[in-house]
């Protein structure tokens, strides 16, 4: 169960954001900023070698006393975070993956309703539904 | 990475320990030679201080052969200050053991001298333990003429001073309590010696040190005491010291100390094999903290192995101004020897391992609650070498690292760990997390365990970290910009704009807030831009916040931040002047060609192309240099609460203008407008960038291309100011019309209606006052309608000459104009005989494009309404009236506008001018109407009878003067018919057409047309109402006329004579003969044309008239012609004469009338082309020949 997903666009900015306690998001938004530096640094160094073979999932990007940062990278630059907690030793690599998998086909579909514009915040009442349902793992 | 044993391990906290960390420190530092440099007394400027400090720390590498001749490279580092707690660690790391001190000491007199000495040895006692020498600075009373060339010497006092080079060695011998080798320098001078003086004492250093490590390592290993980290004393209480275990660890420990020395002595290959051998000794009894610092010492030889320009590339950045005497140059060599070092030296490690390394090390220190400093700095250490080596992930995990090491520290090492934090997470480029760390800082500063809460410090800091949240501090870029992490943004920037507060800074205070709402407007939910927007208002109150750039104490600019955005523009239009107050050329060539001009091509692109660059372009109207220029805003205050907005201006650019400062106080909400004015002073282009405000106690300047509204505006507008014109106040003598105008020209200015009876006319005085600054030196007067410009001309005339008499008109002064209006109308009912074919230009066609003129009045209003699609088309109604044509004329309103053109002084000489117009309705009542009309021969014949049937159309009694001597009275709305002897149409008006009579079929027209006017001329019917006594005319244009008509009204071509019985007949003469005589009857027809006549047929013929309305043509029982009553004369030369003869005899008596007629040929041609008409050309002796026969 992640505590926060976040999604970024290509220029860093974020484009989505909703953690489980509303009360923490400042603190999450300075988490998940901070780990953009990581991704950006996991995606320099990909760079260098073949980009277009690069594995979306970026795998731990670093833990903190409470929380575990994940990371994944779609091949437009939309970074994904989820934010777990340290404590939750119930999830596994694997489960994270998929929750990014999931993650990335709801903004895949949010993608391509016409009334998004791409680049825009997202809104949706319904993304945020279904992020929230992959977050608990309700899905 | 952290162990979760080291609160098990770890022994309370009482225990000596290393409480002051030290996070500058390199991997390097583990071989220098720690040096001490103080600056001692009040004297000494901490500024040279600085200079000398920075002097001294250039030689951070030393060179020294040692005697076994081989070159040892010996690293020092200087530092300010040095807990003399750290000195405790000094067997843990030798590295840490203050070995050298360097004061530096200024006086003036023996007794500061003494002072400064005392001080010196007060140090050197402190630090006992583990100095090996020292040296004292000393810096006399400058004096003046020993370096004259010198700058100004800081002190002015003079006394005895010391020459630089006179230092007394005291050393060891000296009986004085001050037992230090003493440097005497002037603080002017440039203390040329210093370095060698320097070299000299880091040699003694280096000499002391290599003894201790000979000392040490002829020591036996087996019987080495151990050697202890400060808070391990207590552990080793009761333990078996000779166990084998301990055994080792003590071995262990004394390798890895040798490891240390040699390290710090220069002998890196030594040190390695020290430190491997001392990992795998420690290692075996579990002797972690020590493994640990063995291992960090094996990285840290192999870093110097590796890298050996490590630090020192660092050291360069920091003293960017090296001198000459500086180690630089000779430490530029050592990299291709490091490589070489790096192939031969054994057990140095790789890169890789080197991190590996470290990171064990960390993990053996971090089971230890005491070694918290030495993984602290063992962390920033691993991280440098990461940074080195480029691993950017690595050194972040290595300062992750940092962050979970709990050490009980004050504030303000707080705050330097996470400052140092910051600038390596900016060097390996993570941003975000430096400024993460940069904004921990700044709160630190000001946190509440604080003692001494800096909030400049904080304000500095948090200014540092706004670049790692893409936060620039011009709103301008930020806007443009737009990304970042706005929640994080907004508290950010409230952050700073509390620490400028709290500094005392209330004008960056206020910069920050409105930067803050200024950029984060959007992304601030309704109730915080509400709060915020009030606690701008509360700071501005303090100090008021305006559009110019702050500058730091720092230097940093601080860029002006201007509210665009509150209140919100809408729209930002510039006005034209009002219709007549428009400046427009004189030089008006073209003209308006209509109402179609449109291209379905777009040139230039797509349309949407095309209306941004129509935003962008120069307005494409004028305004008038010190006349009131208006721009119309419309604003919405965004804010929930009402907003007054004072001082609003518009700021220009390009010609000097004059704003009016306005005030508005804006509802939240509701768009409101507001007209913002003022005067250009000077002609030229005007540019119009946008507006000032002061809302919320913020001046801001407003410019269009910073604004982020609904409507995009183009950066700026242009508007051309033309010169000063004159202005004229108009007014007319008759009343003003009470609908105004079909004419969408809003130019007009005043109106005058009047209603006249056609053929009436009146005169109507224009007044022109001009009320403007210049005189007037230019005037034009002309006449706009959509009537025809003939016909305009016949209702509309003026005096040109007393126009241009009026001029120049001064300013106050008045002129006037006399304009005479005429009701032309069209007096005829359509003629039976007029067909379409006639053009209506020569039949009534003038009137044909007059407004309106059906009663009834249904029509006029769609005519009207046509008008107005085409205002500027004078002729194109000709066509659309033609239906009205046949109708009755009626009352009408014809609508003209005067335009008046008018400049002076400079508008001339730019070739402007202003232009009003004054509306005139003139409303046309029907007078009196020719319902019918018909032309008769007269008794003579040249002459002939107009007969006219006329209706007076008025309900008023009407005088009908139709010929010089003769009147009639007609009753209203009755009708009478009046004959009017008129000339005939001489030949002379006629002559030219019968020259190309032949072969122009047009002719008939032509001779229409001229016959028509003959009659106007002649018919003067003048009209008398005399019930309102007005007197008008009704001349009888475009009377048209049939053929037979015109034959009647044009003298014929051919001069007839004709006698009978040889007596010429003249006209109105009876001729009577008996029955049963023979009359000889002849003619001789004369052609009087230029022209030859061809086939013409000259008939006579007899009829007798019932006087009832019939002829009788069947004649041959009551006489009988001799001879033939036709002759064919195949040519008629002009001036010729042609002869015919015949005689008659009537068989009864009676009343017989002889008609004579001569036909021309061509009326075939004419017949065939259109049978309706005429059977061409007859001409008739007239009158007819009346014979009685008795």
């Amino acid at each position: 169960m992640a505590v926060c997903v976040g999604i970024i666009g290509k220029d860093n900015s974020p484009k989505f954001f909703t953690c489980l306690n509303p009360a923490e998001e400042l603190n999450f938004q300075y988490k998940v900023l901070s780990a953009l530096d990581v991704v950006e640094e996991k995606l320099n160094c990909g760079s260098k070698g073949a980009t277009d073979l690069r594995e979306l999932y970026l795998g731990m990007l670093y833990t903190l006393e409470t929380h575990k940062i994940y990371g994944y990278v779609t091949n437009t630059k939309i970074k994904f975070i989820i934010v777990v907690d340290s404590t939750n030793m119930a999830l596994r690599d694997n489960e994270i993956r998929s929750m990014f998998r999931k993650i990335h086909s709801e903004y895949a579909d949010i993608v391509c309703n016409p009334f998004y514009i791409p680049g825009e915040p997202i809104c949706s009442k319904s993304f945020t539904g279904s992020i929230k349902n992959i977050m608990t793992g309700t899905v | 990475m952290r162990s979760s044993v080291s609160y098990i391990l770890s022994s309370s906290t009482s225990e000596p320990n290393m409480s002051h960390p030290d996070y500058e420190q390199y991997s390097h530092d583990h071989a220098a030679l720690l040096v001490l440099v103080r600056h001692i007394g009040n004297q000494l400027k901490p500024k040279i201080f600085m200079k000398f400090y920075d002097r001294i720390s250039k030689i951070n590498s030393v060179k020294i052969t040692d005697s076994t001749g081989i070159v040892r490279n010996i690293l020092i580092r200087y530092v300010k200050e040095h807990p003399v707690e750290n000195n405790d660690w000094g067997d843990f790391q030798t590295h840490r053991r203050l070995l050298g001190l360097v004061s530096l000491g200024k006086y003036d007199s023996q007794q500061e001298l003494n002072e400064i000495c005392r001080v010196h040895e007060s140090f050197k006692v402190k630090y006992n333990s583990t100095l090996f020498d020292s040296r004292c600075i000393l810096f006399g009373p400058t004096k003046e003429s020993e370096s004259p060339a010198d700058d100004s010497p800081s002190s002015g006092s003079s006394g005895d001073s010391e020459n630089n080079t006179d230092y007394v060695i005291e050393k060891f011998t000296t009986p004085s309590n001050f037992k230090t080798r003493a440097l005497f320098y002037d603080v002017s001078s440039p203390c040329v010696d210093l370095e060698s003086q320097l070299n000299e004492f880091i040699n003694s250093l280096f000499w002391v040190l290599e003894s201790k490590r000979l000392e040490r390592s002829r020591e036996k290993l087996e019987r080495v005491s151990l050697l202890l980290a400060p808070f391990e004393k207590k552990d080793f209480v009761g333990l078996d010291m000779e166990s084998r275990n301990n055994k080792k660890r003590c071995t262990g420990r004394m390798t890895k100390h040798l490891g240390d020395l040699c390290l710090q002595a220069g002998l890196l290959c030594e040190s390695l094999a020290y430190y491997s051998q001392a990992a795998e000794i420690l290692k075996s009894v579990n002797d972690w903290l020590w493994l640990g610092a063995a291992y960090e010492g094996l990285s840290a030889a192999s870093a110097l192995v590796l890298y050996p320009e490590m630090q020192r590339n660092i050291s360069l950045h920091r003293n960017a101004s090296l001198q000459e005497g500086s180690p630089r140059k000779s430490s530029q060599t050592p990299p291709a020897t490091g490589i070489v070092i790096k192939k031969v030296v054994a057990n140095a490690l790789a890169p890789e391992e080197m991190s590996r390394r470290y990171r064990e090390a960390i993990i053996h220190y971090s089971k230890y609650q005491n070694a918290g400093i030495v993984e602290t700095e063992a962390s920033f250490k691993a991280a440098r070498i990461a940074v080195e080596q480029n691993h950017a992930l690595q050194a972040a995990s290595f300062l992750q690292n940092v962050v979970y090491i709990n050490l009980t520290l004050s504030e303000q090492e707080k705050i330097q760990r996470f400052e140092t934090l910051a600038d390596l997470y900016t060097q390996i480029g993570f941003v975000r997390k430096a400024a993460f760390c940069l904004r921990l800082a700044a709160t630190r500063y000001v946190s509440p365990q604080n003692p001494a809460p800096n909030w400049a410090r904080c304000y500095g800091l948090m200014l540092q970290s706004l670049s790692g949240h893409h936060l620039t501090l011009d709103p301008v870029e930020m806007r443009e910009a737009d990304q970042g992490w706005p929640a994080l943004q907004i508290q950010l920037i409230q952050e700073l704009v509390v620490a400028a507060r709290r500094t005392g800074h209330s004008a960056l205070a206020t910069r920050h807030m409105t930067f803050l709402l200024q950029t984060m407007w959007q992304h601030l939910s309704s109730t915080e831009q509400k709060e915020l927007a009030m606690q701008l208002q509360s700071l501005s109150a303090q100090c008021e916040g305006s559009p110019v750039p702050l500058v730091l104490d720092s230097g940093l600019v601080m860029p002006p931040a201007n509210l665009t955005d509150i209140p919100v523009c809408a729209s930002f239009a510039l006005k034209d002047l009002q219709p007549h107050l428009r400046p427009r050329r004189i030089e008006c060539v073209k003209q308006e060609t209509g109402p179609f001009l449109f291209t379905p091509i777009h040139f230039g692109g797509g349309s949407l192309d095309r209306r941004s660059k129509k935003a962008n372009a120069k307005m494409d109207f004028l305004w008038v240099k010190n006349e009131v220029c208006e721009v119309q805003l419309k604003l919405t205050n965004p804010l929930p609460f009402e907003l007054k907005v004072s001082n609003m201006r518009l700021l220009t650019a390009g010609v000097v203008f004059e704003s009016v400062p306005e005030t508005i106080v804006l509802p939240p909400d509701i768009p409101t407008s507001l007209t913002l004015s003022g005067w250009a002073r000077e002609n030229g282009e005007l540019e119009l960038s946008g507006y000032s405000t002061h809302a919320l106690g913020v001046k801001s300047n407003c410019r269009l291309r910073h604004m982020r509204s609904p409507a995009t505006f183009p950066p700026h507008y242009k508007v051309e100011v033309v010169p000063s014109l004159p202005l004229l106040e108009v007014s007319t003598s008759l009343p003003r019309s009470a609908t105004f105008s079909n004419f969408h020209d809003d130019s007009t200015v005043t109106s005058a209606s009047t209603a006249l009876y056609h053929g009436e006319s009146t005169q109507c005085t224009v007044t022109l006052k001009n009320v403007g600054q210049v005189p007037i030196e230019f005037f034009e007067v002309e006449m706009n309608s959509v009537l025809d410009p003939a016909l305009q001309e016949q209702i509309f005339s003026w005096d040109k000459e007393e126009v241009e008499n009026l001029l120049p008109i001064a300013p106050g002064h008045e002129g006037s104009l006399v304009l005479r209006l005429h009701s032309s109308a069209n007096f005829l009912a359509p003629n039976v005989a007029v067909s379409p074919t006639i053009p209506q230009d020569v039949s009534s066609g003038l009137f044909s494009s007059m407004s309106a003129s059906i009663p009834g009045g249904s029509l006029p209003s769609r005519i009207n309404s046509s008008f107005r699609s085409s205002n500027s088309g004078q002729s194109s109604l000709a066509g659309g009236l033609a239906a009205l044509f046949h109708q009755h004329p009626g009352t009408s309103v014809v609508e003209g506008q005067l335009k008046l053109r008018y400049s002076g002084a400079d508008g001339i000489a730019a070739d402007y001018c202003r232009s009003c117009s004054v509306f005139f309705m003139l409303e046309m009542l029907p007078s009196l109407h020719v319902t019918n009309w018909d032309v008769l021969p007269a008794e003579v014949n040249s002459q002939f009878y107009l007969v006219l049937d006329i209706a007076n159309l008025t309900n008023q009694e009407m005088e009908l003067q139709y010929t010089p001597s003769k009147t009639m009275l007609i009753e209203g709305q009755e009708s009478c018919r009046v004959p009017i002897p008129v000339d005939r149409c001489p030949l002379s008006k006629l002559c030219d057409l019968y020259h190309e009579l032949d072969d122009n079929t047009k002719n008939d027209v032509d001779i229409n047309k001229i016959c028509s006017g003959h009659i106007t001329q002649l018919v003067d019917l003048r009209w008398h109402l005399l019930g309102t006594g007005s007197r008008g005319v009704a001349p009888l244009n475009g009377i048209t006329l049939t053929s037979r008509m015109l034959d009647i009204v044009r003298m014929s071509p051919l001069d007839w004579e004709v006698s009978l019985n040889g007596d010429m007949v003249r006209t109105q003469e009876e001729v009577s003969c008996e029955a049963g005589d023979c009359l000889e009857l002849k003619m001789s027809i004369v052609n009087s044309l230029e022209k030859t006549l061809r086939q013409l047929t000259l008939s006579v013929q007899f009829y007798q008239d019932y006087e009832n309305g019939s002829l009788n043509y069947r004649m041959d029982t009551r006489l009988a012609v001799a001879g033939s009553t036709k002759k064919i004369l195949s040519v008629l030369e002009p001036h010729s004469k042609a002869n015919h003869e015949c005689n008659v005899i009537f068989f009864t008596p009676g009343q017989y009338k002889m008609d004579i007629q001569c036909c021309a040929p061509d009326s075939q041609s004419v017949a065939r082309v259109n049978p309706l008409l005429s059977t061409g050309h007859t001409w008739r002796f007239t009158p007819t020949i009346l014979i009685q026969v008795n």
